[in-house]
């Protein structure tokens, strides 16, 4: 029997740490990949300590986690010791359910709640942003609370009642009474409390997705943002460092533990002593962290982009907002910092923004969201004298159908979507259209997307079908395309599939050109990655905007016309590996050569009316009726 | 009478440190067997063995002739009432008092005919849907030895099971185990640190101390011829005073010679003589065999309790003649007054009252509460 | 009256704070329920939920006409349902074991429970992919003894690994708790009374850890009926579950449907909850 449970214990325990293990070997993958390991290397180390804005996002998470920790132990206390003094039992009763409901409502629920009440007494007092630092830490006490709550709460009731009475009549104020007898009676409740509480911040990501704001990125939402890219071994880097703080720390408590105090004396001295080491936990960390990601605010600029849609200095690259920050400052004398939030979909983008929840100076969606926010009047026009490198923007790049008169945007990158396939697996007479992605010998190696319109796409392009029609019965056709593909398909992803690529998980999937050489380079010895653009296809832009209630246009514009000049334009075509509409990029000796010729080739494909092509297959805004109806049509092919 | 549980050279350590130091001891049938000892003298630890929570580390448990050691508690047929009755809170009386039925899986009809009358017999006919956190303390152990005779045991554990009550409940209850045990004809193994309680209920009383048994015998037996100073001193109250046997029924001890019943020591041995207070006769000063002052009087209702200094030696001295503080008085001692022990390690621990005061008197010995 | 007067402070900075943060927003949740775009009263929404109908195709091949929503609540449900019973099983001995076991050993598990949550759920999530797939840890391992290649990743499997593993120690927790509380000598007294170990287990132990059970399986099911991210990276996206749906609604801008969806897997939710403990409540002592 004892054999037995030790067993089992260690099993439950494998199981507990075996991803903790995963992470911390991966960490040390020479590659970029998370499922190949290529060699021992410190490299993404280095790349985390480098990464301020990492950095920043942890340190923020753990500002955000002792705050919340911090607020939630002493008003959770309180509260045990008002429900347990409370006489009326409805009151109580009432109490208890009130207590319940953040624990019993699903975290989405919390969130989304939540983030609809912010945002909307934000509007009713027309702030220009209603989500920040403070409504994310009322989300995070809300939380908290009830477990700080249920924690102190049974101490209180196993507690003599006579103790602090005891203490009054011994000439304590009911305070120092309070402090000085019935503290030290429920401490360890509280510390488990609090421990409890900060571990639940952490570890949260559902409410602070919902209730993130401007300027105050978690860990988890960056490295949610990082959807579109891929996650790197840096994050699993992060969390080696993270579990070994942990470990250290908590085993250095035990060795001062077993020091052999006596009995008594150490349970309150225990008490103080993991108050004092979880303490130490925290300072460690946000002073290390400070070290790296210290700054001090000035004139702000806030920017919301893509995750990883940026150069950012990551592996010895240039760093875009520190080489603006330092820019800026030394051409206009004044110290300026840039806020740098990301998003992981357009129509991510778009709700915090048109909620009113957040407000930027400089966002960079797709073309059709573009089309729709300038339609709403969500958009600024620009003062092009302020963007004076816009002349370098190709001709081909103007005056497309979703910003005419070229009035609101200035192109960042555009791509278009191909399939990638592995010609290990895949033979080469196969290739050459959209069919492949239907080709039932590659059944269960196949890739789609996992949003609506790209999704619809692949059918629609297949068939030759208008991917802007409004015609419903042209919807249903395409729904019955993919219903015939769907048994073939391994999932449906949009980050996942770089490591399902590279590792030979899957062999066939579309996905935008420029990630298929992030994904080649990474690729496992086994595994051979092609590319080729199907016939009909999607070409898309991403642009630089400014939304209404910018707070600094003037600072806005000037950040776009430094993202158009030579060395950051260079540096975030060669980082993000799309192509770039501008002249001063893809004339460039040195990125040609960067990128070698077989990369531009596939980049830049020689189109001669590429204006008319793309206002054919780009993704057009569509009402929001029609919106709802292809959402809820692709629900009706995820059931299936 | 026959044996039903013997305990066979038994000795039982945790963590190192010996708590059980190789006893014996055999338990008859139909017997009210007390084990008493202040805390920590193995008493409970000896309860468990035989209730099999326990297992020895050396020796043999024998329950009618069969060796046990490693029998498991629930197929041994000894059931055990537990200190604080350990009642399940998920149960009501009815529920706790059937538990073992069912584990037995007898037809409900037949359940619920003897849970009746087991609840008659401890007199909570009226109880049985109750929810047992609901009852007093005595309600509680009723319901905890209900639920222990259901099974009809051989034999009845009970681990300081009058602990919780107050005096006069535990008084009652006393009366009322004493009428159980011998109604029912199971043997009872009670285990206490109250010496009253022994005495009043016991056919037989294992005296225990340090993991030793110290003393078996009837009540009347330990009280009156103690083999040691702690028996006696734990017995009652007593007066243990350093003497020397000069030889049989001869005896010097405060400087006085006295006529004694005790016989069988060598000439001149170093013994403990042991007087009890109410054995103590004051006379006036000129006619006593001792001559001493009184130094304090308490009224004890009864009696008055009196301490008195002879040569620098407080004694105890019950009496119903008041005296007064300060005053000089004589003793007098009848050779039956005078019990006479082997000198042992407890000589000179016991039996001087020079600091005495009740309230520490109970100190020294405390409730064995949470006994291990 | 200091002391009164401080209570009364103690629990109303509470009420308050509940009451704005927990009772309001989800008045807010129905409100956006309840209306349209314009801020109307409807219950189309609503409506919506139960009436929408899309065909589905079995493995057979044959159609059928479904109700979506519906569809889609019983799969998160039966997914749910399946990890909370897994971690209940998994959750229950290494909670009896470690409150059995020595106070050091006792806060030594507890804390390795703990660690794991502090990397973030996202990460570990990731971690999992690495261990899972076709070309991934375990296939490595059992390729190498000759078995397989086992296909893991896009299946009920995954997902289910995925919850149980990171709402596991939600189960270990509450478990943990009541059962290091548990007086060891009504076990004694039920063994005394006849019962074996699983005698104790069955007749003592669970019905006393009952409380315990229910927080657990409230505080695994409840995530793991709305989670939607764990669906997304370890299913592969081809488990469409109710959380699923409520982030698509809200990434779709279609805030109205999203606050319907999730008040009516509320009310079910508080439904289930209030059963559950109306009908434990009998049964279970402690209780209020």
């Amino acid at each position: 029997m004892k054999t037995a449970s030790k067993i089992y214990t260690a099993i439950i325990f494998v199981f507990l740490f075996a991803p903790i293990a995963v992470l911390l070997v991966f960490s040390f993958n020479e590659g970029k990949s998370l499922s190949v390991f290529t060699g021992f290397s410190l490299k993404w180390y280095r790349e985390l300590l480098r990464d301020t804005d990492t950095l920043q996002a942890l340190k923020n998470t753990i500002i955000l986690a002792f705050s919340a920790t911090a607020i939630s132990t002493v008003m959770g206390t309180a509260a045990a010791v008002g429900i347990n003094r409370l006489r009326s039992r409805w009151y109580k009763a009432a109490m208890n359910t009130v207590t319940n409901i953040p624990m019993t409502n699903p975290d989405i629920i919390t969130g989304i709640s939540l983030m609809l009440m912010f945002v909307f007494v934000g509007r009713l007092f027309g702030a220009s942003t209603s989500l920040n630092f403070w409504t994310m830490l009322i989300a995070h006490v809300t939380f908290c609370l009830p477990y700080v709550i249920l924690q102190v709460l049974p101490k209180l009731q196993q507690m003599d009642k006579s103790l602090p009475e005891a203490a009054m009549d011994l000439g304590c104020t009911p305070l120092k009474a309070f402090l000085k007898v019935e503290l030290p009676e429920i401490m360890p409740g509280i510390v488990t409390g609090a421990i409890m509480a900060f571990t639940l911040s952490l570890d949260d990501f559902v409410i602070s997705y919902f209730t993130a704001g401007n300027g105050f990125t978690t860990l988890p939402i960056r490295i949610y943002g990082m959807t579109k890219k891929t996650v790197t071994p840096k994050m699993y880097a992060l969390a080696t460092i993270i579990f070994f703080v942990t470990l250290t720390l908590l085993l250095l408590n035990n060795v001062v533990d077993n020091d052999g105090v006596k009995k008594e004396k150490k349970e309150t001295g225990k008490v103080k002593r993991v108050a004092m080491i979880v303490l130490a936990v925290i300072i460690a960390l946000i002073g290390s962290v400070g070290i790296f990601a210290g700054r001090k605010e000035t004139v702000t600029l806030n920017v919301y982009n893509w995750g990883e849609y940026i150069s950012d200095g990551s592996e010895g690259t240039f760093d875009t907002i520190r080489e603006f920050e330092k820019w800026y400052e030394e051409t206009y004398g004044v110290k300026m910092v840039v806020n740098y939030d990301t998003y992981t979909s357009n129509e991510d983008m778009y709700n915090k923004i048109s909620s009113g929840a957040v407000s930027y100076d400089v966002i960079i969606p797709s073309d059709y969201m573009i089309a729709r926010m300038a339609d709403e009047g969500m958009l600024e026009e620009l003062d092009f004298d302020n963007i004076p490198n816009y002349s370098n923007i190709d001709e081909n790049f103007r005056g497309l159908y979703y910003d005419k008169d070229n009035r609101y945007s200035v192109p960042y990158a555009y791509g278009i979507i191909g399939i990638i396939y592995n010609a290990n697996v895949v033979d080469e007479t196969d290739t050459g259209g959209w069919d492949l992605m239907w080709n039932e010998k590659y059944s269960g190696d196949i890739l789609q997307f996992n949003n609506s319109r790209d999704t619809f796409g692949t059918a629609m392009y297949k068939l030759g079908l208008d991917v802007n029609s409004t015609d419903k019965e042209v919807w249903e056709t395409a729904r019955a395309e993919l219903l015939t593909q769907r048994p073939l398909c391994y999932g449906q992803v949009m980050d996942e599939i770089f490591n399902l690529m590279e590792s030979g998980e899957a062999s066939i999937g579309a996905y935008y050109a420029g990630d298929y050489f992030t994904m080649a380079d990474n690729q496992a010895g086994d595994v051979d990655l092609q590319f080729y653009y199907p016939e009909r296809t999607n070409f898309y832009i991403d642009a630089m905007c400014i939304p209404k209630g910018s707070q600094n246009k003037e600072l806005a514009e000037i950040f776009i016309n430094y993202m158009l000049s030579e060395e950051p334009a260079i540096a975030n075509a060669e980082y993000t590996y799309y192509a770039s509409p501008n002249r001063i990029v893809y004339e460039n000796e040195t990125y040609l050569e960067d990128m070698g010729e077989d990369v531009i080739e596939v980049l830049y494909p020689e189109i001669e009316n590429f204006s008319e092509l793309y206002n054919t297959y780009a993704y057009r805004n569509l009402d929001t009726d029609m919106l709802d109806y292809i959402n809820t049509l692709w629900e009706t092919v995820k059931i299936n | 009478m026959k044996k039903i549980i013997e305990l066979k050279n038994i000795s039982k350590a945790f963590d190192g440190e010996t708590v059980l130091d190789n006893i014996s001891l055999d338990i008859y049938d139909n017997e009210f067997v007390t084990l008493l000892g202040p805390s920590g003298c193995g008493k409970t630890t000896t309860l468990r063995l035989i209730g099999g929570f326990e297992y020895p580390d050396e020796g043999d448990v024998v329950f009618m002739g069969e060796r046990i050691n490693d029998t498991p508690p629930h197929k041994r047929n000894v059931n055990t009432v537990f200190q604080k009755y350990a009642l399940f809170p998920h149960l009501n009386v009815f529920e706790n008092v059937a538990f073992p039925l069912h584990e037995r899986k007898l037809p409900k009809a037949e359940i619920k005919e003897k849970v009746d009358q087991m609840l008659s017999l401890v007199m909570l006919s009226g109880f049985a849907q109750r929810s047992v956190t609901s009852l007093s303390g005595g309600q509680q152990q009723r319901v905890a030895i209900a639920r222990a005779l259901i099974n009809h045991p051989k034999v009845l554990l009970l681990d300081e099971p009058l602990g919780a009550l107050d005096l006069k409940l535990r008084k009652d209850m006393q009366q009322e185990l004493k009428k159980i045990q011998k109604s029912t004809g199971i043997t009872f193994i009670f285990v206490t640190h109250d010496q009253e309680e022994a005495m009043s209920m016991s056919d037989t009383v294992v005296v225990m101390s340090e993991g030793k048994i110290q003393q078996i015998g009837t009540p009347q037996d330990i009280y009156n011829e103690p083999v040691n100073a702690f028996v006696a001193d734990f017995i009652g109250e007593s007066n243990i005073v350093d003497g020397v046997m000069l030889e049989d029924k001869k005896v010097k001890f405060a400087g006085h010679i006295f006529d004694c019943l005790d016989t069988g020591f060598e000439k001149n041995e170093a013994v403990d003589v042991v007087i009890r207070p109410e054995d103590v006769d004051i006379v006036p000063e000129d006619k006593g065999m001792l001559c001493g002052t009184v130094t304090s009087v308490t009224f004890m209702g009864v009696h008055y309790e009196i301490i008195v200094d002879i040569k620098g030696f407080k004694w105890m001295i019950q009496t119903t003649d008041g005296v007064e503080v300060d005053a000089k008085i004589g003793i007098y001692l009848e050779p039956d007054a005078i019990h006479i022990m082997k000198k042992s390690k407890y000589s000179g621990m016991f039996g001087d009252y020079s600091s005495f005061s009740n309230e520490l008197d109970e100190l020294s010995n405390p409730g064995g509460e949470d006994e291990e | 009256m200091r002391k009164k007067h401080s209570g009364r402070l103690a629990i109303t900075q509470y009420s308050v704070w509940s009451f704005l943060f927990v009772v309001v927003p989800l008045i807010f949740i129905a409100y956006y329920a309840f209306t349209d775009n314009n801020f109307s009263f409807t219950t189309e929404n609503i409506t919506r939920f139960f009436t929408a109908t899309s065909n589905l195709t079995e493995d057979d091949g044959t159609v059928r006409e479904v109700r979506t929503y519906i569809l889609i609540f019983m799969r998160s449900l039966k997914l749910a349902a399946i990890s909370t019973a897994i971690s209940l099983l998994l959750g229950y001995p290494i909670a009896y074991i470690m409150a059995r076991a020595s106070e050091k050993a006792q806060k030594t598990m507890m804390t390795l429970v703990m660690i794991p949550m502090w990397m973030n759920f996202l990460i570990r999530t990731y971690a999992w992919m690495t261990i899972l797939q076709d070309t991934g840890i375990i296939n490595g391992i059992i390729g190498k003894l000759g078995i397989g290649p086992l296909h893991m990743i896009g299946t009920e499997t995954a997902v289910v690994i995925g919850m149980v593993y990171d709402y596991f120690p939600y189960m270990i927790l509450p478990l943990y708790s009541i059962m290091a509380k548990m007086d060891t000598r009504l076990f004694e007294a039920a063994r005394d009374l006849g019962c074996n170990s699983f005698g104790v287990l069955r007749r003592v132990i669970f019905p006393l850890s009952l409380p315990g059970v229910i927080s657990g399986v409230t505080m695994v099911l409840i995530p793991s009926i709305s989670t939607f991210y764990i669906s997304q990276k370890l299913g592969n996206g081809k488990f469409f579950l109710i959380g699923d749906a409520i982030e698509g609604q809200y990434v779709a801008n279609n805030l109205h449907f999203a606050a319907a969806i999730a008040f009516i897997l509320m009310v079910i939710l508080l439904v289930c909850m209030a059963l559950v403990k109306y009908f434990t409540a009998k049964h279970v002592y402690g209780g209020e």
